[in-house]
């Protein structure tokens, strides 16, 4: 599959120990102290705006991110296009809309920004299940990612028990960086990664433009050519179809990245380790920047992946593209086996490694986070929890999390499970964004407003998604011989988004008709908090 | 945890207050008036127990109400903070969601327009799309300094009304 001698492999198998030592060290050396919080969960607020910046853009890149995203472009030109520029301006929108109030109104979990107006169990237990839901699914599609990928770069045979010995290396690492490292320790980790990631980039993307002579015609000719579609590689409609269905399937995709992916938990989480508004301000502007950047990048990667890999061969190694960003270097490196190849191979090896490792951890933090925080010293403790308790309790909730996602990833790691991305992305879309911008913006809602809009809306992406097109029914999907299709979409954004903000604006309608007094109630407790919501005054 | 303080309520205040007979107020931007009727006539006694011969029910932010002149001032400058945030948000969010989507349906629905040749290969739609990646730097650039000239100002006077330290420098606050 990779034409490489055992050198490379070498090479890039000391630069894997080595990344890996490297980070194991920082973490343990940036890890919090035993009994605080605030230093495990923000990483004691003492990053600077560029750092917590790069952070949040390593988060929000995921492995998911770098690699689909390359081949969705790789193989469908136009629509990969679109697809890297809503990635982009999602974050944009969360930076625009949601980041500043945000800041002022968490401490350590989107639970306590939901709870902040409305104290109660049920509040808690609601935002650490769809914390979960939109968590867990992205953790297990990288994770089960993390074996093939592995297996394609070491160019280990495929056999199962290679695969799987993967997934818990990969796996182990993520808890270990997750639990000792807290908040701070995966900081760092991201922070190493996005710089990697851009370096690394930056280089491939100049190989590919100059390649071509940095003429953008012919790239796109050849991308053209490459890809097997002539014309229609340049206009939407390869990824779905040019049907009436495949384009508002399209439309309904973008919609749901663009409003979903940034609303994610692991990255609000990001967000509630800035100083001041100011802070928060500038650290997003650092990281739209960078993601910006890289979207540019991974445009220019993709098209190169098209013009000189070829579709053909894309497709032979991964239906859907995702070793395409792998399989660019052994052609741009010049001849296999030269000085060139081997490094720029080990290089984009590297990156992606550590891309994947960083986003694991991340999302691993965020989950178990939510469980110890939100669940355990507020649901079960009712708030009484003692920080030491909640310490130990939030590292071995990562190492529960760590490991139930890497059963559940060895479990599937044989089907293809990319619709979990989506299923995430659309459930962050329908619950998490509905549930944010209503608990932040409006005074009315109640809870069980907020309780409608986290269960209806992750209970409706969840249920269509299941009954959906990337589930059953077309060859592409995780049961291609399965026919259960009854909702004829891909994503669920089109139906479930207006379904979660329904949910909460009738469970809002419902409080103040039946319950009068809570919801007034929880009317002035919003007023009350509205100097902090938007002054960060006390 | 103790983040919402009360306010300090200065002494002073309350004695100026009752000095210059400040006409009671209640929250001027609520949009979704309370129990309290507008237009009362309340010009006076705003010591007086709340509950009076017209039974009326005290409104919710009765505690507040005898330092009328700190609140009036302190709820109309988060008045206009919450109106200047609430525009910077809106044209903000607005004009990037917006964008997007019309970029999402032309791409979609008016194909030849999109891919009518700008130069050489590079269709409308493609530069379009990198277009705005491109103007996404300028567009962060500049809600940051309307952020900075609009909003800052105004949260910073906030802040200094509630007498509260800014921001949570101290890490052991949160």
């Amino acid at each position: 599959m990779n034409d490489f001698d055992s050198g490379t492999q070498a090479l890039v198998l000391v630069l894997f120990t080595t990344l890996v030592t490297v980070t194991l060290l920082m973490c343990v050396m940036a890890g919090p102290d035993r009994d605080d919080l605030a230093n495990f969960y923000t990483g004691y607020l003492s990053l600077t705006p560029l750092k917590n910046g790069l952070a949040i853009a390593g988060d929000y890149i995921s492995a998911a991110t770098v690699l689909s995203t390359t081949g969705i472009i790789a193989l469908t030109g136009y629509d990969g296009y679109v697809l890297a520029v809503s990635t982009a301006l999602s974050l944009v929108l969360l930076m625009f809309l949601l980041a500043e109030p945000l800041r002022n109104a968490g401490r350590f979990t989107m639970g306590d920004v939901l709870a902040r107006n409305m104290p109660g169990r049920a509040v808690r237990i609601a935002a650490c299940l769809v914390t979960l839901s939109a968590t867990l699914p992205f953790l297990v599609v990288q994770l089960s990612g993390a074996g093939s990928l592995l297996t394609f770069i070491l160019d280990i045979p495929h056999a199962a028990g290679a695969r799987t010995a993967s997934i818990v290396i990969v796996g182990t690492l993520m808890i270990i960086y997750a639990a000792i490292g807290g908040m701070r320790g995966t900081a760092l980790i991201q922070m190493i990664k996005i710089v990697l990631l851009l370096g690394t980039s930056i280089v491939v993307a100049a190989l590919v433009l100059k390649r071509f002579d940095w003429s953008p015609g012919d790239i796109l000719r050849a991308a053209q050519h490459g890809s097997g579609a002539g014309p229609a590689y340049l206009q939407q409609g390869l990824q779905l179809g040019t049907s009436t269905g495949g384009r508002l399937d399209f439309v309904s995709l973008q919609i749901t990245v663009i409003l979903g992916v940034a609303c994610l938990p692991h990255i609000t989480m990001r967000l509630y380790s800035a100083q001041d508004v100011p802070a928060v301000r500038r650290s997003m502007s650092w990281a739209v920047g960078t993601v910006t950047t890289f979207c540019l990048l991974v445009i220019v990667m993709g098209t190169g992946a098209a013009a000189l890999v070829g579709s053909r061969y894309i497709t032979a190694a991964d239906p859907h593209g995702r070793t395409s960003v792998l399989m660019l270097p052994q052609v741009l490196g010049g001849a296999p086996g030269s000085a060139g190849a081997t490094i720029l191979y080990s290089a984009v090896a590297g990156m992606v490694f550590i891309t994947l490792l960083s986003s694991v951890a991340g999302m691993t933090l965020a989950a178990a986070s939510s469980l110890a925080h939100d669940l355990f010293a507020h649901a079960v403790r009712r708030g009484q929890a003692e920080p030491r308790t909640e310490m130990t309790v939030a590292a071995w909730t990562s190492v529960a999390v760590g490991i139930v996602a890497i059963g559940l990833a060895t479990v599937v790691q044989n089907w293809d499970v990319g619709v979990l991305t989506t299923l995430a992305i659309c459930i962050g879309a329908s619950a998490v964004a509905p549930a944010l911008t209503y608990s932040l913006f409006w005074r009315g809602f109640t809870r069980t407003g907020l309780l409608a809009t986290l269960y209806g809306g992750a209970a409706c992406a969840l249920l269509l998604m299941v009954f959906s097109r990337a589930v059953s029914g077309t060859p592409s999907a995780v049961f291609p011989h399965a026919d259960f299709d009854l909702f004829p979409m891909q994503s669920t954004g089109l139906v479930s988004i207006p379904f979660g903000y329904l949910a909460g604006w009738l469970g809002s309608r419902l409080d103040h008709r039946r319950r009068a007094a809570d919801s007034h109630v929880q009317r002035r407790l919003y007023e009350e908090s509205e100097a902090r919501l938007l002054a960060a005054a006390e | 945890m103790v983040r919402r303080l009360k306010h300090p309520f200065p002494f002073t205040a309350r004695i100026r207050a009752a000095v210059e007979g400040q006409a009671m107020t209640y929250a001027d931007e609520n949009r979704y008036p309370t129990s309290a009727p507008t237009g009362w006539p309340e010009s006076y006694g705003h010591d007086a127990p709340r509950y009076d011969a017209y039974g009326w029910q005290a409104p919710w932010d009765a505690p507040y109400s005898p330092y009328a002149y700190e609140t009036h001032r302190e709820d109309a400058d988060l008045a206009a903070l919450r109106s200047a945030y609430r525009l910077l948000r809106r044209t903000s969010t607005l004009t990037a969601l917006g964008s997007f989507v019309v970029y999402v349906v032309l791409s979609c629905y008016a194909p030849a327009l999109m891919g009518s040749k700008v130069t050489g290969e590079l269709s409308l739609g493609m530069a379009l799309g990198v277009l705005q990646l491109v103007v996404t730097f300028a567009a962060v650039f500049w809600y940051g300094r309307s952020a900075r000239r609009s909003v800052d100002p105004l949260a910073r006077a906030v802040r200094e009304e509630r007498a509260v330290p800014a921001g949570r420098h101290a890490g052991t606050a949160r």
